[in-house]
């Protein structure tokens, strides 16, 4: 059995109000949404995930997200 | 759960130059690599110890190996010979109880946990593997395949130093200590280990040629980069690595981080197989006849017991040294000469010269032809087709070839927990297509 959708770890360059600048080597162009996503809050592993979708400077439409406890960014098909 | 690993250190290479003693053993004194298989990429495969001196290793371009090796005699592959003589020492290691996965010929895999107990330890387990396949071979135990891997080329090394007499001591790596273990060693390590894992039925060969990613670039890359070892690797932050190398990269770091895949061991089947020795080298018309009297000897092989034969191996020796063979699956299970045929002819014109032996196997087999047909409705009969299919897919691209998407939690914001990946079944009733809670067909 195999999870769809697993994120996968990407360098994001953040500016400093933490909204996304440049995923990779790409420039993001405009961030389309922002949500925030909250769960198991009441267990031992809390998920907590900051999401954005983002249009890269080549035209591509991306979701990442960034976990505010570690400050990793994945990049997610969703 | 420790992975031992069995490695007969140049095996394809000494298979390919007929063993160790004549002309193989003047072949072995010298520099020499196996050639790339007709229309495989152009590496080389294993190589000898003098050209290994020189700077030629496996899986390094052709033409990269002949520019620092001039003088590189290069020797025909016989995968196919390499392949049986290794299924004997595979036959050896399932005789003390192991469960093997074996990808390639001299290398062999199995969970040695369950083993402890009835061979006296790790040691014990390792020591009766080695005595039960016939061979010389290197024994490594570690906690995942890759790290075993490395343990036995790592007992392989120790015994070349040695004096090379008596069997090679293994090398077992404790359960925490794969990372520690691996971080001195080379990147190159990582050489024709970064494809994901096969499985028992699906041929090496189709592999090599499928298009699939295998990463056979990365270590190199990760040289120029000034990443030589696997430690180095291993401290690197996961995004840059997926960033740089994508998907195999970060398997590559799985790998040096001393993570990996649980073992796929392949499943006990059955062996069928006719062969022909041909006169004179022969091609063309007459491998054509040769071929219609293998089809019809292995349809009337007495152990087919009125089977189908859903998939086959067509392999020759070459009249000019080295083999050759290809693996078929059919569109369904057929028991008809003629079939077999339309399925079988087309691959003689892939042969690369004329052939000296012709060898046909049945790999895998399917239902017996004369099954009594029932009345059946239409939906029973769709159901029956998607079966055949699914078993169809599956003899030609393995026991993953057909997976069926399952909603577990389809209103979830979290994107990974609303579907998984499920084997799709086989058997007509599981096979349904899936019902939505209004009990419609999704």
């Amino acid at each position: 059995m195999r999870r769809l959708n697993k994120p996968w770890p990407v360098p994001v360059r953040v500016g400093s109000d933490g909204r996304p600048r440049a995923v990779g080597s790409l420039a993001v162009s405009a961030v389309q949404e922002e949500w925030l996503v909250e769960d198991g809050w009441w267990t031992r592993r809390p998920l907590r995930r900051r999401y954005f979708e983002l249009v890269l400077e080549d035209g591509s439409n991306v979701v990442v997200f960034t976990e505010p406890d570690s400050g990793r960014w994945f990049r997610q098909r969703t | 759960m420790p992975v031992a690993c069995a490695l007969a250190p140049r095996f394809r290479l000494l298979t390919a130059v007929g063993g160790e003693t004549g002309e193989g053993r003047e072949l072995l004194r010298r520099p020499s690599a196996l050639a790339p298989e007709p229309g495989a990429a152009q590496l080389v495969g294993e190589v000898s110890d003098p050209a290994e001196r020189l700077g030629v290793r496996a899986g390094m371009r052709l033409g990269e190996a002949l520019s620092r090796c001039p003088e590189l005699a290069l020797v025909p592959p016989d995968p196919d010979g390499a392949d049986r003589a290794w299924e004997l020492a595979l036959r050896g290691f399932e005789s003390v109880g192991a469960e093997v996965e074996s990808e390639r010929a001299g290398e062999a895999f199995f969970e040695a946990e369950g083993l402890r107990g009835l061979w006296g330890g790790i040691a014990g387990v390792l020591d009766r593997a080695r005595s039960a396949v016939g061979m010389p071979v290197v024994m490594g135990a570690a906690p995942g395949r890759f790290c075993a891997y490395a343990a036995a080329r790592r007992a392989d090394g120790a015994a070349r130093a040695g004096d090379g007499r008596g069997p090679a001591s293994p090398v077992v790596v404790p359960g925490a200590g794969a990372r520690r273990f691996l971080s001195p060693l080379p990147v190159s390590l990582l050489s024709g280990r970064l494809a994901s894992p096969g499985r028992w039925d699906r041929p090496a060969w189709s592999a090599a040629t499928g298009g699939e990613d295998a990463g056979d670039d990365l270590p190199n890359e990760l040289e120029r980069l000034g990443i030589a070892t696997l430690g180095r690797l291993a401290g690197l932050a996961a995004e840059a690595v997926a960033d740089r190398f994508g998907a195999i990269g970060l398997r590559a770091l799985r790998l040096a981080r001393g993570e990996d895949d649980p073992l796929r061991p392949r499943r006990p089947h059955e062996r069928l197989a006719v062969e022909l020795e041909l006169p004179d080298a022969t091609s063309g018309q007459q491998l054509g006849h040769a071929l219609e009297l293998l089809v019809a000897r292995l349809l009337s092989h007495p152990e087919r017991r009125g089977r189908t034969l859903r998939s086959l191996r067509l392999s020759a020796r070459l009249a000019a040294g080295g083999g050759w063979a290809r693996h078929v699956a059919l569109c369904s299970a057929a028991g008809e000469g003629e079939r077999l045929l339309l399925a079988l002819s087309p691959l003689l014109e892939l042969l690369p010269g004329p052939a000296s032996v012709l060898r046909l196997e049945a790999v895998s087999l399917g239902a017996a032809a004369g099954e009594q047909l029932s009345l059946a409705g239409p939906g029973q009969r769709r159901r029956k087709l998607i079966a055949e299919a699914v078993r169809q897919a599956r003899a030609a691209g393995g026991s993953e070839a057909v997976l069926r998407v399952l909603e577990v939690d389809p209103e979830s914001r979290v994107p990974e927990r609303r579907e998984v990946l499920m084997p799709f079944p086989e058997d007509q009733e599981a096979a349904r297509p899936p019902r939505d809670r209004e009990g419609r067909a999704r």
